[in-house]
């Protein structure tokens, strides 16, 4: 099995060996320190109500891009990945920016960063089941009799609740476990037990103290999975194929548009604030930031400070493609293991585990593992790939497994009866559902890949930095020449986004 | 761009090798274990913030026949973590940008493998002797001071602040914003220098700055372009930095530099941080490692430093930029704490400030 395999090589080993130089009989003892339990419920809280503000913008989102029909619509759902990939230290400022000191730092502000920060993980997770959803069942309901919120609730939020159980865990595990945000933005009713882990390895140079915490983040992720595992797992029904979608009018016009309004406005308003950011300077309008991205004189031409901004851009755009493609087929291979029963499943859950694992512990462990004399693999330039795909294989599988259980396993049966090969049969059956999934997962795989930051610090090599990381040291130090050359890059990476994506999307509606 | 192709490379160093050869029939040369396998690679382990000139690099590389493969570790914290997890079986072969308030963890684990580099005669007379017993050797020096808007102060016509005790009196009230020392590097070093100045007061006088309503960011570039007036958008004039803070903003202006800068460095209650590097217990290449760290302090490499990481050289005879010597804080007298101090105590410490501040 690829993904076993390719789970014990680069997720197994590396714990292993990180766990091989920490743990010792005395790390029990750290269990009955209050702190890293107070940690862990304060992150949970903050979770939840992150969760709920991303469901409640994140849900009509989803319903408006995948199933009506209207001018751009391909674009605003590429759009719509943006938030995502957007490092944090940008939403960061741009928040800040657009909402002024109102909020500050704190709760608040930290919980609106986490929603939209996720959006794109409602959207695609939810969306991709719900273009699989025939609208003219509700419109049966309707004719039954049905107000439209009865047909609504008992049509297709019935058919979506394991979509919206796979997306809303996995936006509680990310905020649960965020880091960049935090940092930045947060203070210490916003602390998580990634942040505790940071400063325990870091700071503290505490590492069976950080391993508790890692340990106790691990457990509570894991079960959040676990559960959402069994609500996909409660229902079945639906179709497999993606509906045609439909060209909304009368009132539902009006509603369409004001919803693609009102999210085009809650996607767009950070970036517009850096384009505005990347042109203006002290003395008014200015082009220097951009000429300092793509001119002759460059930003720290000469120096290792930044690195080549192009080469940057070119190295995120190879690792975002080889994110996507190794995401796609171990994420996608895991997602059918699923379909075979209770082994399958244990290990689709199995598959998620990476996304309670910090980027910190990944980073430390795969250095240790392969970063070192037998084996350095740095050389390579493999690791952040590696890395990249091993964060984006379980949305992968979140995003592939509500479709797959919705399709009918008899299409496989009546191909078969009809003389199809088994492979053959099962392509028939379960072909289309798979194309549709493995295209939305391959592209938010591409996206996690643009956006990551954690994972590539340690991996990446200090004259070889991605898009993000020359984010982050450009923002680390003084000047406004740091702070607009920053803005131009971080507009760069939300083109390069959206692009990506969208090419994903449509070159895989054509195959 | 910045790697010579590997071809080109085996070329110049197998000539440079040649030519060594040729000039210097002496046994201490360290490129005769060069000439049986080729050209030798040192793996550098650095933090996120280090830079040198891409020519500097490539001049050694030259020279020496030892290519020199930059290894990043993240930031100063996580890079120090990793080398500790890999004490004894390292991931490289020198490591640069440890700093003092982490190195003693680092020592008491066996990181480090001793060499006194010959350049170390030349080191600062304050830093000469901040090598713990020969196992690393200070490369180069920061102070982490207040920052302070100057236009602000001249517009509001209020005489800015030049003491830490200045930053709790009522006029300077709701102008400064820290980082939390938790989570942010200068904010810790911040911490410590009040520690270094009130000793057990320092709860009292965080408690003052409390009072006088003081803002605390997660991050510097929060604080610098969130909350600080010049950087960005923010209402503060007063911000933890960098003494090197004003410098960098005349380089990294738009366009042609200025020739003044609207920010200052406060001289009083800054905290030095002083960056080493060693050798990696355990590494093959410790010959080759060593000509590295005798490079690090070499004049070229000194003398590239302050522009590209914005710190100070630790050799005496470098002299510094104009920026420097105009525009950044000189200070006399840092506050500094010992490192095996902030190594026992930084734990409590940060307890007891986040229960002094409610965080």
């Amino acid at each position: 099995m690829v993904p076993a395999l390719f789970l014990l090589a680069f997720l197994a080993i590396p714990l292993a060996s990180l766990g091989r130089e920490i743990i010792s009989p005395g790390t029990a003892g750290y269990l009955l320190d209050p702190l890293p339990w107070r940690v862990a419920g304060l992150a949970a809280g903050q979770a939840l109500v992150s969760t709920a503000l991303a469901l409640a913008i994140g849900l009509p989102m989803a319903n408006v891009l995948t199933r009506y029909r209207f001018p751009g619509r391909r674009w605003a759902l590429a759009l719509a990945t943006v938030p995502f990939v957007l490092p944090t230290v940008v939403v960061a400022l741009a928040f800040r920016a657009l909402l002024g000191g109102s909020l500050g730092s704190g709760f608040a502000i930290v919980v609106l960063a986490h929603a939209y920060l996720n959006l794109a993980v409602v959207v695609r997770i939810v969306g991709a089941r719900w273009v699989t959803i025939d609208p003219r069942m509700e419109l049966t309901a309707r004719s039954l009799g049905a107000g439209p919120w009865t047909a609504f609730r008992t049509v297709t939020l019935s058919a979506l609740r394991p979509a919206i159980a796979s997306a809303a865990a996995i936006v509680f595990v990310f905020s649960f476990t965020s880091l960049g945000v935090v940092l930045l933005i947060g203070d210490s009713s916003t602390r998580t037990l990634e942040s505790l882990v940071l400063r325990q390895t870091s700071i503290l140079l505490d590492f069976q103290a950080a391993a508790v915490s890692a340990a106790i983040q691990a457990v509570v992720v894991g079960s959040v999975l676990v559960w959402a595992a069994r609500q996909r797992a409660l229902q079945r029904g639906g179709s497999a194929r993606p509906m045609r979608s439909i060209r909304p009018h009368g009132r539902a016009r009006w509603a369409v548009g004001a919803v693609a309004v009102v999210a085009a406005v809650i996607v767009l308003a950070p970036v517009l604030a850096l384009v505005w950011a990347s042109l203006r300077s002290s003395s008014g309008w200015t082009l220097a930031w951009w000429s300092g991205l793509f001119g002759p004189n460059t930003i720290d031409a000469g120096s290792t400070r930044i690195g080549s901004p192009l080469s940057a851009m070119a190295r995120s755009l190879i690792f975002a493609l080889a994110t996507g493609l190794v995401a796609a087929l171990v994420g996608g291979l895991a997602a059918v293991s699923v379909l075979t029963g209770r082994i399958g499943r244990a290990f689709a859950i199995a598959t998620a585990l990476p996304l309670g694992i910090s980027a910190a512990t990944l980073g430390l462990g795969t250095l240790l593992a392969y970063g070192r004399p037998p084996l350095d693999l740095r050389a390579t330039g493999l690791l952040v790939p590696i890395a990249h795909a091993l964060i984006a294989v379980p949305l992968v599988v979140a995003v592939a497994t509500p479709t797959l259980r919705a399709t009918d396993p008899r299409l496989v049966t009546v191909a078969a009866n009809l003389g199809a090969r088994p492979t053959r049969a099962w392509w028939t059956g379960y072909g289309p559902a798979m194309r549709t999934v493995m295209v939305a997962a391959g592209g938010l795989a591409c996206a996690v890949s643009l956006g990551e930051f954690g994972a590539a610090s340690f991996l990446a090599r200090a004259d070889g930095p991605t898009v993000p990381l020359v984010i982050a040291r450009l923002l680390g130090r003084p000047g406004e020449a740091s702070f607009g050359v920053a803005a131009a890059l971080a507009v760069v990476l939300v083109i390069m986004t959206t692009t990506l994506v969208a090419a994903v999307d449509r070159g895989g509606r054509r195959t | 761009m910045k790697r010579i192709p590997a071809r080109f490379a085996v070329v110049l160093s197998a000539s440079a090798l040649a030519l060594a050869a040729c000039s210097s029939d002496s046994a201490t040369e360290p490129e005769t274990e060069a000439t049986t396998d080729g050209p030798v690679t040192v793996q550098l382990l650095t933090h996120d913030s280090f830079a040198l000139s891409e020519d500097v690099i490539a001049e050694f590389e030259d020279t020496s026949g030892i290519d020199i493969e930059l290894v990043s570790g993240g930031d100063a914290g996580s890079m120090v973590a990793g080398a500790i997890l890999a004490a004894g079986a390292p991931t490289a072969d020198v490591m640069f940008g440890v700093d003092n308030t982490l190195i003693t963890r680092a020592l008491d684990e066996g990181v480090f493998e001793p060499y006194t580099s010959p350049e170390a005669e030349s080191l600062r007379p304050d830093l000469a002797d901040q090598t713990f017993d020969g196992l690393v050797t200070p490369i180069d020096f920061g102070d982490v001071c207040i920052n302070i808007d100057d236009t602000w102060f001249e517009a509001e016509g209020i005489a800015p602040p030049t003491t830490l005790e200045d930053l709790a009196d009522p006029t300077y009230s709701g102008l400064l914003v820290v980082q939390d020392p938790g989570t942010s590097s200068p904010g810790l070093a911040f911490l410590l220098s009040t520690v270094a100045r009130y000793g057990d007061e320092w709860p009292d006088y965080w408690q003052r700055l409390k009072d006088n309503d003081v803002a605390v960011a997660g991050s510097w570039s929060d604080a610098y372009y969130g909350d600080f007036t010049f950087g960005g958008g923010g209402d503060r004039p007063i911000v933890v930095s960098y003494a090197t803070s004003p410098p960098a903003e005349i380089v990294y202006a738009e366009g042609e530099p200025p020739e003044t800068v609207s920010t200052s460095s406060m001289d009083d209650g800054c905290y030095r941080q002083i960056e080493y590097a060693g050798i990696l217990a355990g590494s093959d290449n410790v010959e080759a490692a060593q000509q590295v760290v005798d490079w690090l302090l070499s004049v070229p490499v000194q003398e590239d430093i302050p522009l590209n990481m914005f710190v100070f050289p630790a050799r005496a005879d470098i002299p510094l930029p104009e920026v420097f010597t105009e525009f950044a804080g000189q200070v006399e007298d840092p506050e500094q704490l010992p490192a095996d101090y902030v190594a026992e105590n930084v734990e409590g410490l940060l307890t007891e400030w986040g229960s002094v501040m409610g965080r």
